[in-house]
C-alpha cells in the first residue's frame, strides 16, 4: 500500500496528489456547474504544487515559468466557464449539470 | 521547523479542497477554495518560490475566487438540502477510480532520480525567469497573449445578452 | 539568532503595529473635523479640548453598544466577516518600509517588520483579499442593499486591480526592483539640483493611475459604491451593529494608513528628507539613531498629508455612477495604464539601454 512519506518532497507528492484527487472526485460527484469549475481549479492547483516543487528542488525554472503559463490559462478558463454557466443559467434557470443535455440524441 | 509548518500548511490546504467538494451550498465551496490556495501560496513559500505565491494570491485568490463568488451572488444559488451527487454507485465508482488514479499519479511522482536526495533549495530569481520568459519562450508567450485577446472577444460575445430580444431581465 | 535578536523582532513589529492602529483614532477626528470645516460647521467640540477625545467617546460607544445578530443571517459568515477585512488590512502593514536602520544594544535593527523581496507584489496581493469580508459580509447579512453594495464592490475590485497592477508594474520597470526598500534607496538625493529626486517626476501617469486605483481599492468616496449611504443605506455593513461595525472602520483607515504609505514610498522618497542624502544628514547629526528618528518622522508628515488628501477628496467630490465607475476603469485608466508602459520602456531601453 501507501508508504508513510519521510521526505519533505514527498509529502509535497501527498498533499499534491490528494488535491488533485479531491479535485477529481468532486469534478465527478458535483452536480453544481460552478462547484464542478472549482474542481477544475483544484486540480490544475495541485498539478502547480507539484511544478514548483520539482522545478524549485532541480534548480531549473521551466517549472516555474509552466506554472506562470498554467495559471494564466486557468484564469481564462475559468472565466469562460463562468460565462458559460451564466447562459446556461439564463437558459435553464438552473446550474444543475443534469440539465443541459439537449445535445444528447 | 519547516517540516512542521510544511505538514501544517498541507494539512489545511487539503482539508479547503475538501470544504470545496462537500459544502453544501456553492460560496461555502468558494470560501473553502480562499483557504485552500491560501494554504497553497504558503506551500510555494516554503518551497522558496515568493513569487509563484505572491502570483497565486494575486490571481487565484483576489481574482478569480472573487469572480466565483460574484457568479454565485448573481444567479441567487439556494443550499442543497442534501449533497445532490447522483446514485451511489456512481459515486462509488467515481471514488474507485480517483481512487486509482491518484495511485498512479503518486507513482509517477515518486519515480525519477532527482527524488534520491534532499537538494538544498534554490532560490529562482525573477530576473532569471523573466529572461527566460522574453528569450526561450518568447514565443509561447506571444502565442498565450493571442489566446487571451481570443478569450476576452470570446467571453464578452457569450456574457451579453442578446440584443434582438431587448434588455435581460 | 538569539533571544535578543528574537526579542528585537517582537518588539519591533509590536511597536510598528501600535503605531499603524494609533492611526484609527486620530483619523475618526480628523475626518470629523475635515468634513465640519469644508462644511463650514464647527464639527465635534463637546469631548475634551476642540473635541480631541471624540474618539474615545466613540469607542466607548460602539464597546457599550448591544450587538445584535439578525434572524435570517449566516452566523458564521456574519461573524467573521469584520475580521476578513481588518486581516490583510493590518498585514499589509508588515511590508511598507518606514525608515531605514537604527542602533540598539549593537545591533542593526531594520525600521519595517519584514524586508521582502516581493514587497510590492506582496501588498498588491493581501491587499485585494480585503474584498472577502465585503462580499461575504453582504452576502450572509440576507439583505438586498448588503448583497448589491458586495456585488458592487467585487466588481469594482476586480476592475481596478487592473490599473493598480499597470501602475505598480510601471514602477518595478523603473526601479528594476519589486523590494519597497531598495525602491527607497533608489529615490535618494536631487534631481537637475533643485527638485527631490522622488518617483513621481520619473513616473506622473502612473502616479495618477496608481492614486485613482487605490481610492476605489480602499472604497473610499468618490468610488465608495459599495456602502453608498444615500442609494444603499450603508451597503454590506448595514446590516452590522456595535463592535463589529466599528472593526469594519479601523479596517478602512488602516487600510488608508497603508495606501499612504504605498504612494509615499513609491512615488514621494519614502523616509528621504528631500533634497539631502541619507550620508550627508548622518554626518550634520552624528547619530544613527537620531538619523532613524528623522527618518521616520519625514515618512510620518508625507503619510498625514496624503491621508489629509484623502479626507479633502472623500468631503469634495461626488460619488461616481456605477456605469461610469466602469467606463473610468476600463476605457481610461487601462489604456493609460498599457501607454504608460510601453512609453516607460522604450524610455528605459533608448536611456539605459536595458
Amino acid at each position: 500500500m501507501i508508504p508513510i512519506p519521510s521526505t519533505l518532497a514527498q509529502w509535497s507528492h501527498y498533499i499534491a496528489a490528494c488535491l488533485f484527487a479531491l479535485g477529481l472526485f468532486g469534478f465527478l460527484i458535483r452536480k453544481n456547474g460552478i462547484v464542478v469549475l472549482m474542481c477544475i481549479e483544484l486540480m490544475l492547483n495541485a498539478l502547480n504544487l507539484f511544478l514548483v516543487e520539482v522545478s524549485m528542488r532541480s534548480s531549473h525554472p521551466e517549472g516555474i515559468i509552466f506554472v506562470i503559463f498554467i495559471i494564466t490559462v486557468a484564469a481564462a478558463e475559468a472565466a469562460v466557464g463562468l460565462g458559460i454557466i451564466l447562459n446556461l443559467y439564463r437558459l435553464k434557470g438552473s446550474v444543475h449539470v443534469d440539465l443541459f443535455k439537449s445535445l444528447k440524441g | 521547523m519547516r517540516d512542521g509548518l510544511f505538514i501544517a500548511f498541507g494539512i489545511l490546504t487539503i482539508l479547503g479542497g475538501l470544504g470545496v467538494v462537500v459544502a453544501r451550498h456553492a460560496i461555502f465551496s468558494a470560501f473553502s477554495m480562499v483557504i485552500a490556495f491560501f494554504g497553497l501560496s504558503a506551500l510555494y513559500v516554503l518551497w522558496g518560490s515568493n513569487f509563484i505565491a505572491m502570483l497565486q494570491i494575486l490571481i487565484y485568490t483576489g481574482a478569480i475566487v472573487v469572480l466565483f463568488v460574484f457568479v454565485v451572488m448573481l444567479l441567487d444559488l439556494k443550499k442543497e438540502s442534501s449533497l445532490d451527487t447522483g446514485s451511489g454507485l456512481a459515486v462509488m465508482l467515481s471514488g474507485a477510480t480517483v481512487w486509482f488514479f491518484s495511485l498512479l499519479i503518486l507513482r509517477a511522482m515518486n519515480r525519477g532520480s532527482y527524488f534520491a536526495s534532499e537538494k538544498v533549495l534554490v532560490s529562482q530569481d525573477m530576473r532569471v525567469i523573466s529572461h527566460l520568459l522574453f528569450t526561450k519562450y518568447l514565443w509561447p508567450f506571444e502565442i498565450l497573449s493571442l489566446f487571451l485577446l481570443a478569450l476576452i472577444i470570446g467571453v464578452c460575445v457569450l456574457a451579453r445578452p442578446d440584443s434582438k430580444e431587448g434588455p435581460h431581465k | 539568532m538569539d533571544w535578543l535578536d528574537l526579542t528585537i523582532i517582537f518588539v519591533r513589529t509590536a511597536v510598528i503595529y501600535v503605531a499603524f492602529i494609533q492611526v484609527v483614532p486620530i483619523m475618526i477626528w480628523v475626518e470629523r473635523k475635515g468634513a465640519a470645516l469644508i462644511q463650514d460647521r464647527p464639527g465635534p467640540n463637546r469631548v475634551g479640548p476642540f473635541g480631541l477625545l471624540q474618539p474615545v467617546a466613540d469607542a466607548l460607544k460602539f464597546l457599550f453598544k448591544e450587538d445584535p445578530i439578525p434572524k435570517e443571517v449566516n452566523k458564521f459568515l456574519y461573524a467573521i466577516a469584520p475580521f476578513l477585512i481588518l486581516l490583510p488590512a493590518s498585514l499589509v502593514v508588515c511590508a511598507i518600509p518606514i525608515g531605514d536602520y537604527a542602533v540598539f544594544f549593537g545591533r542593526d535593527v531594520l525600521l519595517q517588520v519584514a524586508d521582502l523581496d516581493v514587497g510590492l507584489l506582496f501588498v498588491l496581493s493581501i491587499g485585494s483579499l480585503g474584498v472577502y469580508g465585503i462580499l461575504f459580509g453582504g452576502w450572509a447579512s440576507s439583505n438586498k442593499f448588503s448583497l448589491l453594495g458586495a456585488m458592487r464592490s467585487s466588481a469594482q475590485v476586480i476592475s481596478y486591480e487592473i490599473p493598480l497592477a499597470l501602475a505598480a508594474a510601471n514602477a518595478v520597470m523603473f526601479y528594476g526592483t519589486f523590494n519597497l526598500r531598495q525602491m527607497v534607496f533608489a529615490q535618494e538625493g536631487t534631481l537637475f539640483g533643485f527638485l527631490p529626486n522622488w518617483g513621481i517626476w520619473y513616473q506622473p501617469l502612473g502616479f495618477l493611475i496608481f492614486f485613482i486605483a487605490l481610492f476605489a481599492e480602499t472604497n473610499r468616496l468618490p468610488f465608495d459604491l459599495p456602502e453608498s449611504e444615500a442609494e444603499l443605506v450603508g451597503g454590506y455593513h448595514t446590516e452590522y451593529g456595535s463592535m463589529k461595525f466599528a472593526v469594519f472602520f479601523m479596517a478602512e483607515y488602516i487600510n488608508l494608513a497603508t495606501a499612504s504609505g504605498l504612494m509615499t514610498t513609491l512615488y514621494f522618497g519614502g523616509w528621504h528628507l528631500p533634497w539631502i542624502t541619507d550620508a550627508r544628514l548622518l554626518e550634520l547629526l552624528g547619530s544613527r539613531n537620531l538619523l532613524a528618528l528623522l527618518q521616520v518622522a519625514t515618512f510620518t508628515v508625507k503619510l498625514s498629508f496624503f491621508m489629509i488628501v484623502f479626507v479633502w477628496v472623500r468631503w469634495t467630490i461626488p460619488r461616481f455612477r456605477f456605469d461610469q465607475l466602469m467606463r473610468v476603469g476600463w476605457k481610461n485608466l487601462l489604456p493609460l495604464g498599457l501607454l504608460n508602459i510601453i512609453v516607460t520602456a522604450i524610455v528605459l531601453y533608448l536611456v539605459e539601454g536595458r
